[in-house]
Order: structure tokens, then C-alpha cells, then sequence
């Protein structure tokens, strides 16, 4: 070592000064003066240099205030806002494990060669289903485009009809194209660098995360011409059909079936812990894992059954069971009358009007055809004319109800999810992937092959090999992003929804009453501190838990 | 005749083939809103709204990217997020290193208590820090000024700790090698720890600098002037004066992406590394 002790002293804290300074001014000291602000009614607009109110010492009246008083359902409410968000956690760390072992399972090639032979393979595929797209979506392919002059019809599409017919044709036709090209892309780019090319754009939406990203998601969110909902409607009105093809009775007993069976599980892994349970912490934090495992499941399981219970009545579909009114009954009977040559117009009236409102369509089928006069031709006449009818029914139905995609950022019952799905597709490549990467490279590859002689599934290769060695990986990773978690949700609650639909999470909280109307800084210190309490309890929780779990 | 090891190098399996597709559909999945995000940028706004239904703008037009720099300050914006990233990042790593080499290089009575003080405060969040900051800032009269944005940043506990760490792996015996030739703590300093730390350094700085980039809080509650605005805050105002012309907001926010995935291209290695060592922050 360099000079006396003195002189040591002397030159550490030159070294030091800069970074002390910050400390004392930025960290430190702001620490203490957080403290002392949160028991004081210290308010911009009341305590500054223009009004000679002197700050008020208030005691713990601010968080008494928070947590039981006139703030404390806004407090509470707002919390369980930033709970509810942290759903998002454990899908999102088991996904990042997902895209991890996918990307550690070495699916791409290895050697040079391959490599090589996958770009050149990759590029030919690209060209070749490109042009194929290209060719099939252009009529008369390419001497339309080439040589006779453009259609200037209209389009007749609902809704396009400022474009011409061939502007939408070539339109359809570029984004078919444009697609096959960026798949083909990422073939072509996957093969010739393999998990590098692919652990870098499964990166690229957390390192984007921040207010461009969160326009972009706004946008994509939007009800009506966003890219969310226009990929889900095809797929809701898939499951409108298959709903009306069907008798509801099938949809009750799939959602009993998946009530019944997740029940079961769930005893199952309940009484499985309950055996294993012994006294001390490390079997009573096993049992609690197995509790929260329970939960979730039971959520989940309660969730899907319910949501296949109520799709027969959310999909009002002309089915043989969608209920027609008596109104539709009695045209349908007319409709009938005039296209069944010798069909008695009375009878059929009467047929129909015996029929109560919301009766179903299959009744009034069978109802007409027998006053019809039941012969097979007359029969399908009117299953045309009821299934018209009813159509129509329909049409004027889903206008209102029906399987509806979400307003997503606009429906307090939906935007805490959309923020939720964005918040997991941005992280499940970042950091958290990252680490599990390098997790799994440290498991020692002689446990995998003493497994392999144990002739263990890839299954339980994952439970008894690669799981408790990456328990210390997980362990971190849940500290941090509980931690995280607590503190977040602000940025995208004010650029997605600027705080409505229910979206107010606690930072949010401490922004709108430090720095928006009143610049409350005592009580906003005090609601920080509440929250750090909270991450502070949360973590001494999740050390404890984590290191019996680890030690296990 | 086959054994496992070249059996496993076998180029084509279907679980493989499967794994691959897995991929390819994730990749498709994680890069299609930025490619969507491109087509509503180059769209006209009579256009935008029909982009489901026809999958391609009828009428491209470019100027829509010419345009976000006519209808607000932009180029300001630009600036000013390079400006305060660069300085913060700048003055973090010297403060960061400095301290780091006295944490680990000098002995000196007390050094390990003030360093357990540092990691303490890495415990408090943010959040607490941000409300008495906002009024420190305001009694040193950095109020609403590029000052602001960039003093309170200009040090960092956690850039002192990772640096820390990253330091107390380059033997000592480099040092007392130096010592031994004459060579001041400074020197020392200069021409042997900080040539040899450079990885860390590299880590510590990409990371400053992407998270100043994205930065949005401070800011936000910070400045008042539109000429102050970094490039999050810029946005977040176009959005809600022009929010109804979604071309120009998405291609706004498509050129604010365009700086972190460069360097995240370029420095990948090293942004890698820093975040399976740990250096990432909560």
C-alpha cells in the first residue's frame, strides 16, 4: 500500500469526493428529508416563499390518513390496482424459463456448414413463397399489372369504398407478400445465426420499453382498426359458430368437465402437501408454495369453466336453440306462406303465434313445417325462411351483445389485463430470459447424463434436475421483480390510459398528489414510505420462503 | 457404429424442426407490432383506419417522417435525450469509477462502513427518493433546467457497487507493480485500473445511458418548457395534441427507437455479459 495512513485517508476521500457528495446530497440526506417531510403538511402551494404559512409538525396523522382515513380507500383501492398488475409476474417468469430452454435446446444449426446451407436454403424458400404469394393474390398475375390500365370501379366492401377495387387487390396483395417476406426473413436469419439472432429480437421489446413502445401498444389496443382486435375477430366469430352448431347442453358439461377436473387437481396437490407437511419452516413454506400453486390453478380452472358455461348465452347465434320473438315468429310464418305453393296462410300464422316470445328456432321449425304440410321440399323451404328470419335477428343482436371483442384500454374491466399482456410479451425476452440463460449454462452437464442413466423423462429431467438448480436464479429473479412490480405500472397508466379505466397504481398515486393539483410533498413522502414498508415486508417474505425453498 | 455424440449432431429432427418453428412463430410474435408499427407510419391518415382490412397502405407516404419534425420540436427532443443520456453517463461512470477505486484499492479507517452505508440505499426505491429530490432540486434552483435533469444522476451507489465488484477481480499485484516504478494512486488509477476495468465500465455505461434514454419520471415532473423536453416526454405531449393522427405518432416513436437498438446491436456482447452478472437494476 501507497503512503501513511493519513495520507491514505487524504487521497480515498479525493477519490471519493465526487460520488460523496452525490450521495449526501442526492441519496442519503434526501432519505432523511423524506422522513422528516412525511410528518409534516408541508404543500407547495400552501408552505412556499410567497405565503407566510409556517409547516405544520402533523405526527402520523398523513398515514393515518392513508391506510385508515379520508385517503385510505383511494390508498387501498390503488393497491390492489398495482396487485392486480403483478399478475403479470409469475406468467411472465415462466414464459422467460420457456424462451430460455427453447432457445438452449440448440434447435438451430451447429456447424458452419448447416449454417451456411440453412441461409442459402432459408433465402430460396423466401423468394419462392414470396412469389408464389405474390402470383396468387394478383389476378391474371403479372400482365394485369403490367399492361391493361387500372379498374377504376369502386370498391363495393363495406367501409373501403373510397379505393378503388384494384387499390384494395394491390393492397391485399403487397401486406400477403410483405408478411411471407418477414417470416421468411426470420427463417433466413434464424438459420444462418441461430439463438443469437433470435435471443436479440426476443430482447428488442424490453429494451424499447418506455413511452414509444407504450404509443405503439395504444395504437395496437384500439377498438375499432387496431391489430389486436382485427386478429381476434375472426377468431371470436370461429367460436360464435362452433357455439351455435352446438347444443348449450355440450358447452354445460365441458365447463362441469373442466370444474370437476381441476377440482380434483387441486385435492390432489393440496393432500399431497398436507402428507408431506412437517413441522418447521421448511415444510410449512413448501405448503404454502403448494397453496399459492392451488390458488392460481383454481383461478384459472374457475375462470375457463365459466367462461364455457356462458358462451351458449353470450353467442346469440341461429341456432336450432337462439331464441326468436314472437314478431319474427309471425314473419317468418308469412315469409313461409308466400313461397310454399298451397300452404295455408291462416294455419301458419296461428302455428307461429302459438309460440311464446323467445321461443327457440328449432320449435318454430318444427311448428311451421307441420302446418306446412310436412312434405320434404316444403320442409327445407322453411328452414330457409326461419334460418333468414333469424339471421337477421342476429345481425340486429350482435350489433349489442354477443361475443364482443374488449374496448381494451377504454373498459376499466379490461385495460388492467391489456396493460398486463403488453407488460408480459415486453419482459418475457429481457432480463429475466437472459439470466435464466445463463442459469441453465451453469447446470453441470453430468447431472443431465446421470439422469439420463436413470432413464428419466424430459419431464422429470426439468423437476429433478434443471428446476432446483435454477432455484437461486428464480430467487432473484422473484425478488427483483417483486420489487420492481410494486414501484411500477406508472408510466404506461399515464401513457395508455392517463389514469382512467382503473389503471392508477401507487407510484401514479404519489405523482398525482406530489406533483399535480396540490403538491402535497408530506403526504406524498408519507405514502412513499408506506410503500416501501410494503416492498420491504414483501421481500423479508420472499427471502424467507425463497431460501427454506432453496435449502430444501 | 452410432454413437450418441454424433447421433445428437444429426442435422434434421422433427422435435428439432418443431423447436425451430416454436422460434420462428416467437419471433414473428415479438418483431410483427414493430413491423406494423412501420406500415401505419408510412400511411395516410384517411388510410390508417381501414390498415386491418386492406394489410398495406393504398398511398405510401414517406412524409409523414418530415412532417413530425414540422408539426413539433423533434430535433430538440433528439437532442435534448442525447444531450442529458450522454452527460449523465459521462460524469456516472468518472464519479462511479473514482469511488470504486477508493472502495477497493485504497485502505483507509472506516472504508467498509461507508461502503455498507452506499449498499443500504440501494434498498430504497425510487419512488421515495423522487418526492424530497424534487424539492432539493427546487431549493438549489435547478428547477426547469438541463442542470436538473443531469446533477442528481451525475452520481450512482449501484454504478459504485457493479464497478466495485468489477475492480476487486484486477489483481493487485498490477498495482503494486506500479507502485513499486514510482507511480501515484493516480496513475495507478489511470494507466492500470481503468485500462483493465474497461468491460465494467462499458457495462455501467450502456446501461446509464439506455436508462437515462428512457427516463420519464424525472423529467417529467422536472421541466415545464417545450425546448427542455427529452424525447419520452416530447412524445407523450405530441401524442396528446396530434393523438388523433396515428401516422405521425407512430412514426415519432419509431425514430425514438431507432437509438437504443443500435446500441444495443453494436454493444450486444458486453449488454449481455453485464446483465447475467447481475448488473441489472430492480
Amino acid at each position: 500500500m501507497i503512503g501513511s495512513a493519513r495520507r491514505r485517508l487524504l487521497i480515498a476521500l479525493l477519490f471519493l469526493l465526487p460520488s460523496l457528495v452525490g450521495f449526501l446530497v442526492f441519496t442519503a440526506g434526501p432519505i432523511a428529508f423524506s422522513l422528516a417531510m412525511s410528518v409534516t403538511d408541508w404543500a407547495l402551494t400552501k408552505h412556499n416563499p410567497l405565503s407566510d404559512t409556517p409547516i405544520r409538525f402533523v405526527g402520523f396523522e398523513n398515514f393515518l390518513r392513508i391506510l385508515v382515513g379520508d385517503e385510505s380507500h383511494l390508498f387501498w383501492d390503488y393497491f390492489g390496482n398495482t396487485l392486480f398488475l403483478m399478475i403479470g409476474i409469475p406468467i411472465g417468469i415462466a414464459g422467460s424459463l420457456g424462451l430460455a430452454l427453447l432457445l438452449s435446446a440448440r434447435v438451430t444449426p451447429t456447424t458452419r456448414q448447416g449454417r451456411t446451407m440453412g441461409a442459402l436454403w432459408g433465402v430460396a424458400l423466401t423468394a419462392i413463397s414470396c412469389a408464389g404469394v405474390w402470383a396468387s393474390t394478383t389476378p391474371g398475375g403479372a400482365t394485369t399489372l403490367a399492361g391493361a390500365a387500372a379498374p377504376a370501379a369502386r370498391s363495393t366492401e363495406a367501409g373501403l369504398t373510397d379505393l378503388t377495387a384494384h387499390e384494395v387487390q394491390r393492397s391485399r396483395s403487397r401486406g400477403a407478400v410483405l408478411a411471407t417476406a418477414a417470416l421468411g426473413v426470420i427463417v433466413t436469419l434464424g438459420l444462418a445465426f441461430g439463438t443469437v439472432f433470435f435471443r436479440t429480437i426476443f430482447y428488442l421489446p424490453s429494451l424499447l420499453a418506455g413511452v414509444a413502445l407504450f404509443l405503439l401498444w395504444k395504437t395496437l389496443y384500439k377498438p375499432r382498426g387496431g391489430l389486436i382486435n382485427a386478429a381476434l375477430g375472426p377468431v371470436l366469430d370461429g367460436v360464435q359458430a362452433a357455439v351455435g352448431a352446438t347444443p348449450p347442453a355440450l358447452w354445460y358439461a365441458m365447463g362441469l368437465l373442466v370444474w370437476g377436473a381441476g377440482l380434483a387437481l387441486c385435492a390432489r396437490v393440496v393432500l399431497v402437501g398436507a402428507s408431506k407437511l412437517r413441522f418447521g419452516d421448511a415444510g410449512l413454506a413448501s405448503f404454502l408454495g403448494r397453496l399459492g400453486l392451488v390458488a392460481a390453478l383454481g383461478a384459472t380452472v374457475l375462470g375457463a369453466g365459466f367462461v364455457l358455461v356462458q358462451l351458449p348465452a353470450r353467442s346469440l347465434l341461429p341456432s336450432g336453440f337462439a331464441p326468436v320473438s314472437r314478431g319474427d315468429a309471425l314473419d317468418a310464418a308469412r315469409e313461409v306462406a308466400s313461397s310454399v305453393p298451397g300452404a295455408d296462410a291462416e294455419e301458419l300464422r296461428l302455428a307461429a303465434s302459438a309460440l311464446g316470445d323467445q321461443s327457440r328456432v328449432r320449435d318454430l321449425i318444427a311448428a311451421l313445417t307441420g302446418a306446412a304440410g310436412a312434405s320434404p321440399e316444403s320442409a327445407g323451404v322453411v328452414r330457409r325462411a326461419v334460418m333468414n328470419r333469424a339471421s337477421r335477428v342476429r345481425e340486429g343482436l350482435t350489433s349489442g351483445e354477443g361475443l364482443a371483442a374488449p374496448e381494451w384500454l377504454v373498459d376499466s374491466s379490461w385495460a388492467k389485463t391489456a396493460l398486463i399482456v403488453m407488460g408480459v410479451w415486453a419482459g418475457l425476452g429481457g432480463s429475466t430470459m437472459l439470466l435464466y440463460l445463463a442459469g441453465l449454462s451453469n447446470i453441470p452437464p453430468e447431472l443431465y447424463e446421470a439422469s439420463a442413466i436413470d432413464g428419466a423423462s424430459g419431464w422429470n429431467r426439468f423437476i429433478h434436475v434443471t428446476w432446483p438448480q435454477l432455484a437461486p436464479t428464480t430467487f432473484f429473479i422473484v425478488i427483483m421483480a417483486t420489487i420492481g412490480g410494486l414501484q411500477g405500472g406508472f408510466e404506461q397508466a399515464m401513457v395508455m390510459t392517463q389514469g382512467k379505466a382503473d389503471t392508477i397504481v401507487l407510484a401514479y398515486y404519489i405523482y398525482n398528489i406530489a406533483f399535480t393539483d396540490q403538491f402535497q410533498l408530506g403526504l406524498a413522502s408519507a405514502i412513499a414510505w408506506v410503500m416501501f414498508a410494503m416492498i420491504f415486508a414483501m421481500t423479508v417474505l420472499n427471502f424467507r420462503l425463497g431460501s427454506q425453498l432453496t435449502n430444501e | 457404429m452410432s454413437d450418441p455424440a454424433t447421433r445428437s449432431r444429426r442435422s434434421f429432427s422433427v422435435p428439432r424442426a418443431l423447436g425451430f418453428a416454436a422460434l420462428v412463430v416467437l419471433g414473428a410474435t415479438f418483431t410483427a407490432p414493430f413491423l406494423w408499427q412501420v406500415l401505419i407510419s408510412l400511411s395516410s391518415l384517411t388510410d390508417v383506419d381501414l390498415l386491418t382490412r386492406t394489410g398495406f397502405p393504398p398511398v405510401l407516404k414517406p412524409e409523414n417522417y418530415p412532417q413530425v419534425f414540422r408539426k413539433v420540436e423533434f430535433a430538440r427532443y433528439f437532442f435534448n435525450s442525447f444531450f442529458v443520456a450522454g452527460w449523465v453517463t459521462l460524469l456516472q461512470v468518472i464519479t462511479s469509477a473514482m469511488a470504486a477505486y477508493a472502495f477497493s484499492r485504497i485502505r483507509w479507517p472506516m472504508r467498509d462502513r461507508v461502503f455498507l452505508l452506499y449498499l443500504a440505499t440501494l434498498m430504497i426505491p425510487g419512488v421515495v427518493l423522487m418526492v424530497p429530490n424534487f424539492a432539493i432540486v427546487l431549493g438549489l434552483g435547478m428547477f426547469n433546467t438541463y442542470w436538473g435533469l443531469i446533477v442528481p444522476a451525475a452520481f450512482s451507489a449501484y454504478g459504485t457497487f457493479l464497478l466495485r465488484q468489477f475492480m476487486l477481480t484486477i489483481p493487485t499485484s498490477l498495482d503494486e507493480a506500479a507502485a513499486i516504478d514510482g507511480a501515484g494512486h493516480w496513475r495507478v488509477f489511470t494507466q492500470v485500473v481503468l485500462p483493465l476495468a474497461r468491460p465494467g465500465l462499458i457495462v455501467l455505461a450502456i446501461f446509464t445511458f439506455l436508462g437515462n434514454y428512457n427516463s420519464f419520471f424525472w423529467p417529467l415532473i422536472l421541466t415545464k418548457d417545450d425546448n427542455l423536453r427529452v424525447l419520452p416526454i416530447g412524445l407523450l405531449a405530441f401524442d396528446s395534441t396530434y393523438g388523433r393522427e396515428t401516422p405521425l405518432i407512430m412514426a415519432g416513436s419509431l425514430m425514438a427507437m431507432v437509438p437504443p437498438v443500435l446500441v444495443f446491436v453494436v454493444l450486444q456482447k458486453y449488454l449481455v455479459k453485464g446483465i447475467q452478472l447481475g448488473a441489472v437494476k430492480g
